[in-house]
């Protein structure tokens, strides 16, 4: 007889409990619990037969999860507020349109009704778009077990392929995500199969107003790396859009190292990654107000790179 | 034969007739196979091999039977005992169980079927099945398979079910179950002479899938000594016969009934889950349904990856003098109608040129993996891959414009194809000129734009229709002058019942809606070879035509009695019938009232339509008649290439075919973009990627369909018209014409924009990246 | 575990037993709603669309328990003489049909939501729904013409 694959888990047992303390209870006293929150990532693995779980904690009934709130610092969004009210969400929109830009490119609408902001990062897949703009914003996730609450900055949140700071016993209850004030942003994701693809690579890009003559470029980057990846580096606040992109490619260019599948090998990633990098600069570049002086290199020309954008605004032309 | 020569009655070909169906369409009500409500039927789940080729040891079925809801678990050995070889189907050889027997011979070939109250049991049940393999050596890539063994198959035997596959051959000790070659001319002397130039390479076009959303399903239940079916497919007589065979019952004796199909493509044709469904029904005396999950569908079929070594020669005043191909089809573990598509497609595997010289090597090649079968174009696609590339780079070679190149070497009405058949109804030129005028081809391209490299490409197609092949139509005529027309073709998107009801309707002066087609049932439509090869319109639609015209021929005999007039002095309108003579008028229902003296009565014509062949010779392939019709299409191209992402994107695509006669321009369009959207994708980034013979990216998480993001900026469908001669009023079909030149198309405008000949499919932005690199290095 | 819920189906109630992991899709055709299918299993073709208080969901992907009381919509629901049917049909805006009813519903969230989508709007829109048989001119015609439509009535009524 040859060994097959490890028998799998029955179907996990649902739980539906109707107070954050319950919930802490069960995955606090349960073996393998996992939390059940939009759905959609875990009705795949279900599907795929990959989900190893033996209980699943389902956030609908809890109340108080799907407020977004407007703090001293930025906004506090509960973790079962779905994407597309990340994207469409007015508030957001205003306190943090990179977020809002980005939350508009997960999935496809249906998807994004239905997936959940903490359930969303709580999945961990390295190829995620939110969690480049959440790092370059600085926000922080809210976790919370019977023991307490604690807050892990995005930047730290993501440990290993697919495992995240979420300790057994604990879920995220809430993102903390600092108002974008003073600062212009940017984002490109580039895929190689059809337009609505899974990313090969996505870029966030953040630059803050000058302080003391120096900008800050923050970068976070998806899809190129085991592990969405943050990295910032100083910019001279009157270095043109090609400087930028040099010192951002270059503090980019060390923690890339993409995993190669179907999608292409990590050379080719790599080398997109960096065109990333410099079209989510060029992007958050465009509108800082800052000077075009030394964009004389390569230009984008009138298209740029992010295919997805492109086409929504190509296809239609000339009819 | 009188009914040909008339001329159209009127008001209904060349109408764009809503489809019969569209509003049910689009409210969701129309009801796929799925979606017919049934007799309680068990639910069907099978266990899969893990092995791409292993013999089978023992099936431990014990730890399945004891799921709760499992009422049986059945094995191939077990069914082999009962049904013997006629366990073994197959369109071309009967290679094919629907269990695993002794052997597999592909990562997910079903080894046991579990049957179980409710899907869900069966599917727990079926992961329990463990199965006990001995490992055989696999063979995954096409050329060592060509090259020897490991033999996928010790002995083949033909099935004998069609006409233009009865000389198929039983074979053993190889994995090449069919030959075709082609010859013609000296292709060494003409490439030898003088001032000549030659262009070769080695062209890959990778497996791919059909996807039609709606997932297969088939239902099947015993009723006494008959056996029912309801299943989607594309072949429901082919479904009878082979289920016939198997059961060893007359035909009579089976059932079929297909519905409309939420797409196919090819995906669902000959036997998919039928003659499973089928064993299981009779054998355990139940009804089942099974229900593929789209991870499965994955395995049931596939295009054929092609390898393809092709080579052109230009003489010195730029006339195509030799054209080769050396074609490696790779059909995975079961021959499916590979051995069809081999022979096919290398009957053009030089293209719609007219060259005298030509040495084709069209071969079918078993390999372990999921059994290739048809899939729109047949086969032509993956040639045309190299003959259009091919073409393209020798007219570059000469100096001359691409699109005039092809323009001076097309073969024209008349010419003899390298096949040895006559070309009629096949304007080539006229597509080309079409297209290229369409995209502005004269124009001056801006080639340079930021990073963006932009450039334009052309390409042509050409295709054999399916010969010989055989259709039938029963025409009842309603006395209220309503029309219920009994056909075996299946609408599956492409619009046949539409299609037909207006070729029904033009005859007898009907209206929109007047005349509804029966969903294909083998008790009650009569036999169709099947639907598929873009063959309905010309074929079936001939059929129709012909038991329409037979309709009007007694309506004017029973009018010509009435009115007391000579036949020849009745004329049928839309009024109803009239005599020239004496200016009595008479309305079909109150003709037929009168005639039958009741009301709701029907009046009864059949005919049949059956074309016929020369078999090609199987030494030079050739055939002064290999096909009834040709197909030709042409393709041209707009895009940019995006030098920083590898990215291509498509500006403008323009896409002709030659249909002879639009009897639905709406839907004929309709295809012509459709195929040329499943093109783009093809040409982009669609494939089936396989690791040891193991799928790779089989969901739809993975395996990238083109999407609304993904059409280009704009779309012509261009409808070229060149009636056949006994095409239904002029028409032929449209299905596959775009797909075949689309791919080669829009490499040859990536060649255009950045100077690299891609040869492998699809052009990925990796693949052109590296390119780029590789480029920029070298210069 | 088997809970019993009502299910709110275009405007009838259904008290229906449903397992904790029954998905709504398979609830729904039990129920004999066919128009919802499923095309991929995984949330990234649309066949399976219903909406659900007037926003879409993927109902392969979704649990029928967590529908309890909740108003759903699918395509065979909708009234009559609904706009957005109306000119799917007049555009011809549909081949084999499997993956229609996701289109009209995907359509009418979005009008729901911007009245007057531009085409590009309207393509993202539909970014996760496939049209196998190619049929997205036709589809994106279909919803701008219907809120050209709605436009006209609202100025009709309005004057």
């Amino acid at each position: 007889m040859t060994a097959e694959m490890a028998a799998p888990l029955g179907a996990p047992t649902l739980h539906r409990p109707d107070t954050l303390d319950e919930v802490c209870a069960l995955l606090g006293s349960l073996d393998q619990a996992m939390v059940y929150g939009g759905g959609t990532a875990v009705q795949i693995l279900i599907k795929q037969g990959v989900l190893f779980a033996s209980d699943l904690v389902d956030l609908s009934l809890v109340p108080d999860l799907d407020g977004i709130e407007r703090t001293d610092t930025g906004l506090r969004v509960g973790a079962m507020v779905s994407l597309r009210r990340m994207e469409t969400d007015p508030v957001v929109r205003r306190i943090v349109p990179l977020a809002a830009q980005v939350y508009g490119h997960v999935a496809n609408p249906r998807v994004r009704n239905t997936a959940s902001v903490g359930g969303n990062l709580a999945h961990g897949d390295y190829r995620l778009d939110p969690p480049t703009a959440l790092m370059v914003l600085g926000a922080r996730v809210e976790l919370r077990s019977s023991a307490g609450v604690r807050h892990v900055p995005v930047r730290d949140f993501f440990v290993g392929f697919q495992e995240t700071a979420v300790a057994p016993g604990e879920l995220v209850t809430a993102v903390e995500i600092p108002a974008q004030t003073g600062s212009s942003s940017g984002f490109a994701k580039l895929s190689s199969q059809s337009v609505n693809d899974w990313p090969c690579a996505s870029a966030a890009a953040l630059v803050t107003s000058p302080v003391q003559g120096q900008r800050e470029l923050r970068l976070g980057l998806g899809a190129l790396a085991e592990v969405p990846k943050y990295v910032s580096v100083d910019v001279p606040s009157d270095a043109g859009v090609a400087d930028a992109v040099r010192l951002g490619q270059e503090a980019a260019g060390p923690v890339i190292d993409p995993i190669p599948d179907i999608r292409g090998g990590a050379d080719f990633k790599r080398r997109l990654g960096l065109v990333a990098v410099e079209d989510a600069i060029r992007a958050a570049w465009g509108s800082t107000g800052g000077t075009e002086t030394g964009a004389a290199g390569r230009s984008t020309g009138k298209e740029g790179s992010d295919a997805r954008r492109n086409s929504r605004r190509r296809w239609w032309r000339s009819r | 034969m009188l009914g040909e020569t008339r001329v159209a009655a009127g008001g209904a070909v060349g109408e764009r007739w809503a489809r019969t169906d569209a509003r049910a369409k689009v409210r969701g009500e129309l009801l796929y196979a799925a979606d017919q409500p049934l007799r309680p039927c068990l639910d069907v789940v099978v266990h899969r091999s893990t092995r791409p080729h292993a013999l089978i040891g023992s099936v431990d079925t014990e730890r399945a039977m004891a799921v709760d809801g499992v009422v049986a678990v059945v094995t191939g050995a077990q069914l082999y005992k009962l049904f013997g070889n006629a366990l073994m189907t197959g369109p071309a050889f009967s290679d094919q169980p629907c269990l695993a027997v002794d052997r597999v011979r592909y990562i997910g070939e079903p080894v046991a079927a579990v049957l179980a109250r409710g899907l869900a049991p069966a599917r727990t049940a079926a992961d329990e099945i463990e199965v006990d393999y001995t490992e055989l050596e696999p063979v995954h890539d096409v050329d060592l398979a060509v090259a020897g063994g490991p033999y996928v198959h010790d002995v083949l035997r033909p099935s004998v079910v069609f006409g233009d596959l009865k000389h198929l051959r039983g074979k053993r000790d190889t994995n090449v179950n069919y030959e075709y070659t082609l010859r013609r001319g000296d292709v060494a002397e003409a490439a030898a002479a003088e001032g000549g130039r030659t262009v070769h390479e080695e062209f890959w076009c990778p497996p791919t899938h059909h996807v039609p959303i709606e997932l297969p399903f088939t239902a099947a239940w015993r009723d006494g000594d008959r056996l029912e079916i309801l299943s989607a497919t594309q072949t429901p007589s082919y479904v009878r016969q082979s289920v016939a065979d198997l059961l060893g019952i007359p035909l009579n004796a089976v059932r079929v009934r297909s519905a409309p199909l939420g797409g196919s493509f090819g995906a669902k044709m000959y036997d998919r889950l039928e003659p499973l469904a089928a064993v299981l029904a009779w054998t355990q005396r139940t009804a089942v349904r099974i229900t593929a999950s789209r991870e499965e569908a994955f395995l049931l079929t596939t295009r054929h990856g092609a390898a393809v070594t092709g080579s052109m020669t230009a003489d010195k005043d730029g006339r195509i003098v030799a054209a080769t191909a050396d074609v490696r089809y790779d059909t995975g573990a079961y021959a499916d109608v590979g051995p069809r598509i081999t022979a096919k497609s290398g009957m053009v595997a030089t293209g719609p040129y007219r060259v005298e010289n030509v040495d084709v090597r069209s071969r079918c090649v078993y390999t372990n993996k999921p059994s290739a079968g048809p899939f729109r174009g047949f086969g032509v696609p993956q040639v045309t891959w190299s003959h259009e590339s091919l073409v393209d780079e020798l007219a570059r070679e000469c100096g001359v414009d691409p699109a005039e190149f092809r323009r001076r070497n097309l073969l024209r009405e008349g010419d003899v194809a390298p096949v040895g058949t006559p070309m009629h109804s096949a304007d080539f030129a006229g597509c080309l000129d079409a297209v290229t005028e369409a995209v502005g081809w004269d124009t001056p391209l801006q080639r340079e734009e930021g990073r963006l490299r932009r450039g334009r490409g052309v390409a042509v197609g050409v295709k054999a229709v399916l010969t010989p092949t055989i259709a039938n139509a029963v025409l009842q005529l309603n006395q209220d002058a309503s029309a219920t027309l009994l056909i075996s073709t299946v609408d599956m998107g492409q619009g046949s019942d539409t299609i037909m009801a207006q070729i029904a309707a033009e005859a007898l002066c009907l209206g929109e809606g007047q005349v509804r087609v029966v969903a294909a049932d083998t008790d009650v439509t009569p036999y169709d070879t099947i639907t598929a090869g873009s063959r309905s319109t010309y074929h079936t639609g001939n059929a129709v035509r012909r038991a329409a015209d037979a309709m009007r021929d007694k309506l004017l005999e029973l009018a010509a009695e009435r009115f007391g007039v000579a036949v020849t002095d009745v004329k049928l309108t839309g009024d109803g019938l009239v005599s020239a003579e004496n200016q009595q008028k008479v309305s079909i229902p109150e003709l037929l009232h009168g005639h039958f003296g009741a009301r709701g009565t029907t009046l009864t014509t059949e005919a049949n339509f059956t074309t016929s062949w020369v078999p090609y010779d199987h030494e030079t392939g050739q055939s002064e008649r290999v096909t009834e019709h040709w197909f030709a299409g042409a393709v041209a191209v707009q895009l940019t290439v995006d030098t920083a992402t590898g990215r291509v994107h498509v500006e403008h695509l323009a896409v002709a075919g030659d249909v002879g006669r639009a009897i639905n321009p709406k839907l004929v369009e309709q295809q012509l973009t459709g195929a040329a959207i499943m093109g783009v994708g093809h040409a982009l980034f669609d494939q089936m990627v396989f690791d040891e013979g193991q799928i790779v990216n089989g969901t739809l998480l993975d395996y990238q369909l083109p999407s609304v993001l993904d059409v280009p900026d704009k779309i012509t469908p261009i409808i070229v018209e060149s009636p056949h001669r006994s095409g239904p009023y002029g028409a032929k079909g449209v299905g596959e014409t775009t797909i075949i030149p689309l791919a080669p198309a829009i490499a040859n405008a990536v060649r255009d924009a950045i100077g690299i000949r891609f040869p492998r499919l699809p052009l990925t932005p990796e693949r052109i990246l590296t390119a780029l690199a590789e480029q920029e290095a070298g210069a | 575990m088997t809970t019993d819920v009502q299910m709110t189906v275009n405007g009838a109630r259904h008290r229906v037993a449903v397992a904790d992991d029954d998905l709504l899709l398979d609830v729904l055709r039990r129920l004999g709603i066919t128009s919802v299918r499923e095309g991929c299993g995984v949330g990234a073709c649309g066949a399976c669309t219903v909406l659900a208080e007037d926003h879409s969901v993927s109902s392969c992907l979704a649990r029928a328990v967590r529908y309890d009381g909740v108003p759903l919509t699918t395509a065979d629901g909708l009234a009559e003489d609904d706009d957005v049917v109306e000119e799917f049909v007049a555009a011809g805006a549909m081949q084999c049909g499997y993956c229609i009813p996701g289109f009209v519903l995907m359509g009418h969230e979005l009008l729901a939501q911007n009245p007057a989508p531009t085409r590009e709007e309207i393509a993202a829109h539909l970014e996760g729904n496939i049209c196998r048989c190619g049929t997205y001119q036709e589809i994106c015609s279909a919803i701008e013409a219907t809120a050209r439509r709605r436009q006209a009535e609202n100025e009709r009524r309005s004057a």
